[in-house]
């Protein structure tokens, strides 16, 4: 029996997160292919085949493996499925966009997200005026972008919005080409939602190809979680935001085109210049957030040895392609921003996710109490998963604002000091303020453990225990 | 990469079969291939793995 093959032209085209229609051909097979497979499974199992198969519609595949995993457990599966929802078309520049807003399918709930309610015309209406809108925007100016979009992309399902973001979006392996996303603020956000959806769904598709991660292995540091992830997440992540990255280069460039041939950002602090000269740079921002985040995230799966082949094909063009982008240069200001937001990111998910034993802690107190240098080798531990946290902070908040909008604050002068006591209470926003601005490398780099000894002391100075920490156990 | 093809051509070979043009019935005659039971034993396995939803992008600015 024919099994698939691609070249490895096509996929690395694909590991790039941009494949011929031919490529993407391919995948679609693969997945009504595997859809079948699920069917012949539930036949021999005396359960209910749909007439017509429809193998190649997302949500049917998705009926088709709630019912599987039904009957698997000695369930009833769910009654047959009645094909609904309103179609939507977006034409621009010659290329056509259409999808299906699913609206009433029980099942939509299995994307991953709380469907909304039945939508009303005039929420409908919304939806095609907002797709509209978006869909001119990537013709325009992420023409291939769009069409992997074109190719990939069969249904949305509005979902409820979530309390603790402005946009939220999920895909599912189960149901390759459909994407549930609550309602978009504006076009723009759409379009990389749906650019950022549409590439979980080729990687799942991919994931039917080629086995691209050994199981198990540890929970690491995502850029864009808070929680920790499986490296299977990680590398969903980085695939994901590989798009996303070039969406907002793009975006960046067609803004200052003639800023992209400077030298490489860095994170050093800017020298000089005010709020002012923020507005509008947000996708400047964003492409200087993203591109070093997929690049170390690349850096982690290759580094943990439980890429196969195809998956180390995979981060190694991934690395290379934001490798690509590294002569691109930042507004300065900008720079130092996006590059402290990644750090700030790491420092929470440090103090949120990692814990000092009691033992360890009583150690290093023992040390401190004795004039001794720290022991070497502290280590931290991973807390028991608490489930899914998108990555959040008050300080990013700001940040986006400004660059949308104008606006000052002390922050974005770099002023020393400022985040021990400005924008919030919280416990976890002043720590990782501190983390990201401090000059000692312990508190930057360990602040879940200068945390942990600093309370466990009492009534001594940060300052001097950041330092202690720093000057033996950093270089151990 | 799985192999290089005659004409030089780089290629990876993946273990599930193309049956997107097939019916079921001519599915079930092909039942004993050996690249169909393959590809079957590997789909049953990646369903009993627990998958981790994929969910979360924060799009709005």
């Amino acid at each position: 029996m024919k099994t698939f093959r691609l070249t490895d032209t096509a996929f690395g085209e694909l590991a790039a997160g941009r494949p011929s229609p031919a490529t993407v051909g391919v995948l679609r097979r693969a997945q009504a292919s595997r859809h079948l497979l699920l069917l012949s499974e539930i036949r021999k199992l005396g359960g209910p085949i749909p007439d017509p198969l429809q193998l190649y519609d997302p949500m049917a595949a998705l009926h088709t493996s709630v019912s599987l995993a039904a009957l698997r457990a000695g369930a009833a599966p769910p009654s047959a499925r009645v094909a609904a929802g309103h179609l939507l078309t977006a034409t621009h520049d010659g290329r056509t966009l259409r999808v299906r807003l699913e609206d009433t399918d029980p099942l939509r709930s299995h994307l991953g997200l709380a469907p909304s309610r039945q939508l009303t015309p005039e929420e409908v209406a919304q939806w095609q005026r907002l797709l509209s809108s978006a869909w001119e925007l990537l013709t325009i100016r992420h023409r291939s972008a769009a069409e992997v979009l074109a190719a990939t992309l069969r249904v949305i399902v509005p979902v409820e919005p979530d309390p603790g973001s402005n946009g939220l979006s999920a895909t599912s392996a189960e149901a390759f080409g459909a994407v549930a996303i609550s309602t978009p603020a504006d076009p723009r956000s759409f379009a990389v939602g749906l650019l950022h959806e549409c590439q979980h769904s080729l990687l799942n598709a991919i994931g039917t190809l080629f086995d691209l991660v050994a199981s198990g292995g540890a929970r690491v540091c995502s850029p864009w979680r808070d929680d920790p992830r499986p490296l299977s997440g990680l590398l969903h992540g980085a695939y994901a935001y590989q798009s996303v990255t070039r969406f907002w280069r793009t975006e960046a460039a067609a803004r200052i085109p003639l800023q992209r041939s400077g030298p490489g950002a860095s994170g050093a602090r800017p020298a000089g210049g005010g709020p002012a000269e923020l507005r509008g740079r947000l996708a400047e921002f964003e492409f200087a957030r993203w591109r070093p985040a997929v690049g170390s995230a690349a850096e982690t799966l290759l580094a943990s040895g439980r890429l196969t082949a195809p998956g180390t094909r995979l981060a190694q063009v991934m690395r290379d392609e934001m490798a690509g982008w590294a002569g691109d240069a930042v507004e300065p200001r900008v720079a130092w921003l996006a590059a402290a937001a990644n750090a700030e990111h790491t420092a929470r998910w440090r103090l949120s996710n990692l814990v000092v034993g009691a033992d360890t802690v009583a150690e290093l107190v023992a040390a401190w109490q004795q004039g001794r240098p720290p022991p070497a080798g502290v280590a931290a531990e991973l807390r028991p998963s608490a489930g899914r946290r998108l990555a959040s902070s008050e300080r990013l908040t700001l940040v986006h604002r400004a660059l949308r909008e104008g606006g000052d604050d002390p922050y974005l002068h770099d002023e020393a000091g400022t985040p021990r006591a400005a924008y919030t209470n919280d416990d976890l926003d002043r720590w990782s303020g501190m983390a990201v601005r401090s000059s000692h490398e312990a508190l930057r780099e360990r602040p879940e453990l200068v945390r942990a000894v600093w309370l466990a002391l009492g009534k001594v100075g940060l300052d001097e225990v950041a330092a202690w920490l720093s000057g033996s156990l950093m270089s151990a | 990469m799985d192999r290089t093809t005659e004409d030089g051509t780089a290629e990876w070979r993946s273990p599930m079969v193309d049956v997107s043009g097939l019916s079921l019935d001519e599915l079930a005659a092909q039942e004993g291939d050996s690249a169909l039971v393959r590809a079957m034993r590997r789909l049953s396995a990646e369903r009993t793995e627990p998958s981790e939803p994929i969910a979360g992008f924060n799009s709005a600015l």
